[in-house]
């Protein structure tokens, strides 16, 4: 391929010097501007405008006076305001520039035409640029050639994994249907066991009462030995009780949840699950065991946080929200309070209402914060969602997406810590134990449970009073770890599903961008672009939110994430990437041409179509031989 | 983590919510103790004043002005400190003189005392250099026609009375006595005169008596005002004037002229304010003062008649229009917290005559670069040098020209003026070469507030010298501004402006190149936590000047010191260009002025025209509004319409703040970007009219934007018409200032009728029509009986222009007769000044069109010559028939046909057009139509 060009480029380069000799005498007039598949147009000695409002004389062809509205009769001079010139650029590639350019004292053409008044030197050009743009044309080509068969590459893998993901998600379905019906039977039994257990405790309790009462009792008769006795009962009702008060307190704290959960439509049946639940994160203060506890840890953290910045943050919250509340009218009206601010601050504060910078004028540590935290809350706040969605820091799912799986409010939950896990691919379901299982074992691990569930039903004996308590507990195990099982389970079927419910292109080929983030570094910021999820500037430990995945533009050529953090005075942020052909996914070049609206170049393989690279090569073939076909002439 | 974000979005709306005008961090009247006092005093309340001892010196006629012997002069000072006191009245110096060109001057102020008391302040570097030598007396003695009484003459026709008890000054017209202007006439002059402190004397926080007399309290800040009160109010009345004018700057939406403040009638109003403020969000119409102040009134009534009223005084002004008692006066009652009494008397008898006499006191509009003309691009922020090149990139593209770019405060290290953001800006000498090529320029921000930093140059030299505004301690002033803590250079001293000016040099200035211009902004000054965001009153000036007394002309000289700055850089050669903010009387001299932070709404639309008509009126007519709003964003459909008024506006230039989304003209669809190519490239085609306008201004003071009372000065129906205005003579425009308005109602003035622009078809004069309104423009019209000079060669910016031919329009009236008038120069040297200018009149009567030279015959040593030729002449109105014309010297021929107004893809033809006559502009020439 190269040495043909190399010969012709050659041939090309005295065609070209033959053309320059040529052009130091202006052309002919009527010739003027005209490009080739134009010139039988104005070959006839009367010529129509093109617009068909008038005609012309050849005589009035780029005589310096528009006579066509439209311009058809001066292509070559500057006299119309709509018309075009057009320069044939030998050696590099025909141009068509407006004729207001002409003789207006600045070379366009790199072949100098459009400049022919005399009053400005143009140096002929076309051979040195057309070198160099071929040159990078070339580049091009080669850089698409590879890229094509990288991405023929990709293109196969990602349609494997997504079938192969199908067809997961199929299997997964059918066990939880399997896993599911052993689950309830598990609780049915294990709520008959408490049932047992209640009334022995209830039986229990009049006993202590009793004793209790008697204890008192004797406790007026001997009053020395008073404290140390009561300590003592004390200390054995604790013990005896100790699962009463467990109870109590997760009663309490199930009915903080229920007052910040309006969503929680949860049976008795879920709130005794949840209760169990609370009692092992609360007794192991361990990672949570399932999905389920991950809510009651939250509102631990709301609750009990000893970070004095939250809770002053928290306390600031009413008040502001209050102030928030107050019609902007009033707002205006409203002396903003300055007398306590110092010089710089007000200055601050003054200076920030044309540039929206956050002052907080009074709390210099709120400020702090929210410079800090920056904007990465921003989002949360806005859009004022449930607790345990805002607890979400990652929030990929919008409102739309979570009422999809309404029928099971537990799934929503489930389903957001496994997007959040699955952010950090070391704590992915494979991870886990069952994960392994399952994946190596197929169903075995289902059957497992299967007999094993069936032997603690069976061995269970309902009539034997005490309850026996190890074998209670067995149930109890049992139910936990197949119900932690299922979540997991539900967990995975929901992520998969949202997975493959997106438009991954034509050949599914940006499959394997869901699972990737991209990241650029300029100056102080790192950019980092999730496909299918979110994108984000970093700076430090804060981030904003530069938008969600919204979808694929101009087919497949533009990333679009939307409903970013808002700006002040100004739109959500919003960020669009645009995608190359290169050889590996590279982000680059972000930036924001217009305020809060963000654009980032991605580089990736999978731009480099087939069909564009034909067409970069028909390109060059023609740049190539544009001279030879004038030679002909 | 989730309350933390909940702050911050309470935050957020907080300062969301907070974008409006702050009305309560602005004074008002009744919270500003010497307006409170001025303005709650009914006409004829205080003693009055005599004058005694008149006498002639040095031209001009001196007399004691006598306070009220019967009474204490200040009502707030104690009457039982009494004749002997250092407060007990004293009397004031009064002198009368007068202009050439129908102008008196009254001066006011306090005899100078034995006793060490302070001058009051003048106003320095206002007035032109040679107003006191113009000073002088028509005749050798005074008349007196009656006892009390003397007069004298001001110029043929008008003569001034001052009546010696009660204290009265009239100007009026002789022989027939009827007023015209008169001062005192309501009995409200007071004058409170300087005095010593004494024990007792209120100190703000007492209530009462001492309110406010020698120390203030205003939300945060304190006034220290050691000096006590010493301000200064009095009553002018215009007699014949059904409307005033100027006064500016005040937002006006609903009104070209003043509406009354007080009176029978008058919904209870603040007076117009004067005090340069940096106002946020501000109202579309609101007597509140903006950024600029120039204290100089117009009136205007059915008689035809005009007359002007200016007070150099440069302290905040307060100015009260009272609802007329009887038709045909306007009076009105000024109040100023400082200085002198240092009055203009305009007596017209024509409006363009008060503006020419107020033009000879301050001086004419300076000569623009042509390039200023066209249109200018400007954001907060174009950001990096990719980021401009992709912004000229995109003029280019889409066939839209531009002649300069600006850069807004993000592109300076820190903003620190005069250095780059070296990361965004590595290269701004190529950056504005690259432009340059184009025939472009840029403009590049300098603000008067000076970043505290010791590795600032600027900084260091200031301080070392001492050149920094004083607080009232005598420590350099420091406030918060956009660098963080900043100080003012003190510009009110020569020595520091002289000093100002060398930083402009390319040596000083790194990084600027000769193609480079300067854009002056936050000079009111703007300090964020300043009283009322600006510098406290007791800081301290050179010469112990107060800020007080001299608050509104700190952005004058700064605009001064900056226009010089680049006079230097350009060896005297290139006209400077600077565009400010703030100004003043004067401020004309040194450049454009804009109306500051407007918004993106069709109230600010609205708003501009009687904006910029009162800036025009008093001398700032080199003057725009943001085109598209600078705070919002605006609809197309706004910005559309923005762009089709801007393109008539003075100066034309787009800006848009920081947190809009980009709004350069190609970013609204084809359409709209093909709207805004339309008014870009009439703007474009009329450059030669508006230079032509430029000089004139120049010249006589008349403004290019003009109300349509300054053309029709008898048509009554114009006379507070604010939606419409002239370009020159010739032109006339309403603005469309409603979302999809369908039809508008556009009265034409005048008995000769009128050709729109768009289709030359004719609408008839003293009129109302109804019209349909179109997408592609605004109403505009051509007067018949006007010639103008067009180019109709659509280049990338006007610097291309030069070599190309002209089209002449001519718009017959009745008569079928027609003239207009073209100036050129080089368009950017002085080399005019010394003769090198092409200045025809075109006149067209009995079919035959001749130019004619204007230029002096030995109007100078240089020559300014052009080879350009008109191309084109189409002449509206002309009977149809005309095939040929003849043109002489050469006898050549032309042809005539029928073609289109304006070459635009689908014009069809209205006209008899003369095809390429390639008569030259500079030539004697004569075409006459067979």
């Amino acid at each position: 391929m190269r040495k043909p060009h190399l010969r012709l480029s050659l041939l090309v380069s005295c065609v070209s010097l033959l053309w320059i000799a040529a052009f130091a005498t202006p052309p002919p007039r009527e010739s003027l501007g005209i490009a080739p598949q134009d010139e039988n147009y104005f070959r006839s000695s009367v010529i129509k405008c093109k617009d068909g409002s008038k005609q012309f004389t050849r005589d009035q062809l780029n005589d310096e006076f528009c006579d066509c509205p439209d311009g058809t009769d001066e292509p070559g001079t500057s006299a119309c305001p709509g018309g075009k010139f057009y320069c044939r650029n030998v050696g590099h590639a025909p141009l068509t520039i407006f004729s207001s350019r002409v003789n207006d004292g600045i070379c366009d053409c790199c072949d100098g035409t459009d400049e022919y008044d005399g009053k400005a030197n143009c140096q002929n050009t076309c051979w040195e640029a057309g070198k160099a743009a071929r040159e990078k044309l070339k580049k091009k080509i080669a850089t698409f050639k590879d890229g094509v068969a990288i991405r023929n590459q990709e293109v196969e893998k990602a349609k494997q994994a997504f079938a192969k993901d199908e067809a997961e998600l199929a299997k997964l379905k059918n066990e939880e249907k399997i896993l599911n019906g052993l689950v309830e039977k598990l609780k049915e039994q294990k709520e008959r066991i408490e049932k047992a257990e209640e009334e022995e405790r209830l039986k229990k309790e009049k006993e202590e009462k009793r004793l209790k009462e008697e204890a008192e009792k004797q406790a007026i008769e001997d009053k020395k030995a008073t404290q140390d006795s009561q300590e003592g009962n004390v200390d054995a009702t604790l013990e005896k009780s100790s699962e009463v008060q467990l109870q109590e307190g997760n009663d309490h704290r199930t009915e903080v949840e229920d007052g910040n959960n309006q969503e929680n439509t949860k049976s008795d049946e879920g709130d005794e699950v949840d209760d169990q639940g609370n009692i092992e994160s609360y007794i192991g203060d361990d990672e949570p065991i399932d999905g389920l506890s991950s809510t009651p840890t939250l509102e631990e953290h709301v609750v009990e946080s000893e970070d004095d910045n939250m809770i002053k943050a928290a306390s600031r919250d009413d008040s502001a929200a209050k102030a928030a509340s107050k019609t902007s009218e009033e707002q205006d009206h409203a002396p903003l309070d300055t007398e306590g601010l110092s010089k710089e601050e007000l200055g601050r504060l003054i200076a920030s209402r044309w540039t929206g910078e956050n002052v907080a004028p009074k709390t210099d540590e709120v400020r702090e914060n929210a410079k800090e935290e920056g904007d990465e809350y921003r989002l949360d706040t806005e859009i004022p969602e449930p607790a345990e969605e805002s607890y979400d820091g990652y929030n990929s799912e919008t409102d739309e997406e979570a009422n999809r799986y309404e029928e099971d409010d537990f799934e929503d939950e489930r389903d957001e810590e496994y997007n959040e896990d699955h952010i950090d691919p070391a704590d992915s379901y494979y991870s886990d134990e069952a994960g392994k299982s399952d994946h190596s074992g197929g169903s075995s691990w289902l059957e497992k449970i299967q007999q094993k569930v069936q032997s603690v039903l069976q061995a269970f004996n309902f009539f034997k009073t005490p309850v026996d308590l190890s074998e209670a507990s067995h149930v109890r195990k049992e139910y936990d770890d197949s119900s932690s099982k299922l979540s997991k389970l539900r967990s995975r079927i929901s992520s998969l599903t949202e997975k493959l419910k997106h438009d991954f292109g034509k050949e599914k080929e940006f499959y394997s961008f869901y699972d990737q983030c991209f990241e650029s570094k300029q100056n102080k910021y790192v950019y980092k672009v999730c496909p299918f999820k979110k994108a984000s500037q970093n700076e430090g430990h804060s981030s904003t939110q530069l938008g969600r995945w919204d979808k694929f533009e101009e087919s497949y050529r533009i990333m679009h994430f939307s409903n970013g953090d808002r700006c002040w005075n100004g739109p959500d942020r919003s960020l669009k990437v645009r995608l190359r052909c290169g050889l590996k996914n590279e982000l680059t070049e972000v930036d924001e041409p217009s305020r809060c609206e963000y654009v980032a170049i991605l580089s990736t393989p999978l731009l480099c179509y087939e069909e564009r690279l034909k067409e970069l090569q028909q390109k060059l073939d023609d740049m190539m031989r544009q001279p030879s076909t004038h030679d002909e002439l | 983590m989730l309350p933390r974000s909940l702050v911050l979005l309470q935050l957020l709306l907080l300062l969301s919510s907070a974008s409006a005008w702050k009305k309560d961090e602005f004074r008002n009247c009744d919270q500003t103790p010497f307006c409170k006092r001025a303005r709650s005093r009914p006409p004829h309340s205080l003693p009055s004043f005599s004058v005694a001892d008149v006498s002639l010196s040095d031209g001009s006629l001196s007399a004691l002005l006598l306070p009220p012997s019967s009474h204490p002069l200040h009502q707030v000072v104690d009457s039982a400190s009494h004749s002997d006191s250092p407060d007990s009245p004293r009397p004031l110096l009064l002198r009368l003189s007068a202009l050439h060109g129908g102008i008196l001057r009254l001066e006011i102020d306090e005899l100078e005392t034995a006793s060490g008391s302070r001058r009051r302040f003048r106003v320095p570097d206002v007035l032109l250099p040679d107003v006191d030598d113009r000073l002088r007396l028509r005749l050798p003695r005074l008349g007196s026609p009656a006892p009390g009484l003397s007069t004298f003459p001001i110029s043929p026709g008008f003569e001034a009375a001052l009546r010696h008890d009660p204290f009265e000054l009239v100007v009026r017209r002789s022989p027939s006595g009827d007023p015209v202007l008169s001062f005192n006439s309501l009995g409200l002059f007071d004058f409170e005169t300087l005095r010593p402190k004494r024990h007792g004397d209120g100190d703000g926080d007492g209530d009462g008596d001492g309110d406010g007399e020698w120390a203030e309290r205003f939300r945060s800040h304190t006034d220290s005002r050691p000096r006590g009160p010493q301000s200064v109010s009095f009553d002018v009345s215009f007699h014949g004037a059904d409307f005033v004018y100027g006064v500016p700057e005040h937002a006006l939406s609903s009104s070209l002229a003043l509406r009354p403040t007080r009176g029978p009638g008058v919904d209870s109003s603040e007076p117009y304010r004067l005090f340069n403020l940096d106002v946020f969000e501000y109202l579309a119409d609101s007597p509140f003062g903006l950024y600029g102040s120039v204290p100089f009134m117009l009136a205007h009534g059915a008689g035809a008649s005009s007359s002007g009223f200016f007070w150099l005084n440069a302290a905040e002004m307060q100015i009260d229009v009272l609802a007329p008692s009887s038709a045909g006066r306007v009076d009105t009652l000024w109040m100023c917290e400082a200085g002198v009494v240092d009055a203009f008397f305009f007596v017209g008898p024509g409006p363009k005559d008060v503006l020419a006499q107020y033009a000879s006191v301050t001086g004419a509009p300076a000569m623009p670069q042509q390039f200023a003309l066209a249109y200018h691009q400007c954001r907060w922020n174009y950001r990096d040098e990719e980021d401009v090149a992709a912004v000229d990139a995109g003029f280019d593209e889409h066939d839209i020209p531009y002649d300069v770019l600006w850069l807004d405060i993000e592109h300076t290290d820190g903003r620190r003026y005069f250095t780059w953001d070296r990361a965004l800006f590595p290269h701004p000498e190529q950056m504005q070469q690259r432009l340059a090529a184009k025939g472009r320029h840029m403009v590049t921000i300098v603000d008067p507030h000076i970043k505290r930093d010791d590795s600032y140059y600027i900084h260091k030299e200031a301080t070392e010298n001492g050149y920094y505004v004083k607080d009232a301690s005598g420590n350099d002033f420091e406030g918060w501004c956009w660098p963080g803590s900043s100080s003012y250079p003190d510009i009110l001293n020569p020595e520091i402006r002289e000093w100002w000016a060398d930083k402009f040099s390319l040596q000083s200035y790194k990084g600027s190149t000769p193609s480079l211009y300067i854009w002056n902004d936050m000079n009111e000054p703007s300090v964020f936590n300043g009283p009322e965001v600006t510098m406290p009153r007791d800081a301290i000036h050179y010469g112990n000047v107060e800020h007080r007394e001299v608050h509104n002309a700190y952005g004058y000289y700064f605009h001064m010191a900056t226009s010089d700055g680049l006079l230097k850089r350009g060896d005297g050669k290139d006209r400077p260009f600077v565009l400010s903010r703030a100004f003043f009387a004067g401020s004309q001299r040194y450049g454009a002025v804009w109306t500051g932070d407007n918004t993106a709404d069709w109230d600010h639309l609205r708003a501009s025209v009687p904006m910029l008509l009162n800036l025009g009126l008093t001398g700032l007519t080199f003057s725009g509004a943001d085109v598209g709003g600078f705070f919002g964003n605006p609809e197309p459909e706004l910005l559309v319409r923005w762009y089709q008024l801007g393109a008539f506006y003075p100066f034309f230039r787009g800006h848009a703040h920081l947190d809009t989304k980009r709004r350069e003209p190609w970013l609204f669809g084809e359409k709209n970007t093909a709207l805004i190519r339309e008014a870009v490239h009439l703007r474009y085609s009329l450059l030669p009219y508006f230079y032509t306008l430029f000089r004139e201004a120049s010249v006589s003071g008349v403004p290019v934007m003009r109300p349509l009372w300054l053309e029709f000065p008898d048509d009554k129906e114009t006379f507070n018409n604010g939606e419409a205005f002239m370009v020159g003579p010739s032109l006339l425009v309403q603005g469309i200032y409603q979302e999809r308005e369908k039809s508008v109602s556009v009265y034409l003035p005048g008995e000769q009728s009128w050709y729109s622009l768009r289709d030359g078809v004719a609408y008839g004069g003293s009129a109302s029509h109804k019209l349909d309104v179109r997408e592609d423009s605004i109403p505009s019209f051509q007067r018949a009986g006007t010639i103008i000079p067009r180019k109709d060669r659509f280049r990338r910016s006007s610097t291309q222009m030069v070599n190309d031919p002209y089209t002449l329009v001519i718009a017959l009236n009745s008569s079928l007769a027609a003239e207009g008038e073209l100036y050129v120069d080089d368009g950017k040297s002085y080399d005019f000044e010394q003769g090198a200018f092409i200045h025809r009149r075109f006149v067209f009567a009995d079919k035959k069109l001749t130019s004619v030279n204007l230029a002096p015959a030995n109007s100078g040593a240089k020559k300014f010559s052009s080879d350009c030729v008109v191309e084109r002449i189409i002449v509206l109105g002309l009977p149809a028939g005309a095939k040929k014309a003849v043109i002489e010297p050469g006898n050549r021929e032309a042809e005539i046909e029928i073609g289109p107004l304006n070459l635009r893809a689908g014009s069809s033809p209205v006209a008899p057009t003369i095809r390429k006559p390639n008569v030259r502009i500079a030539d004697d020439w004569t075409l006459r139509i067979l």
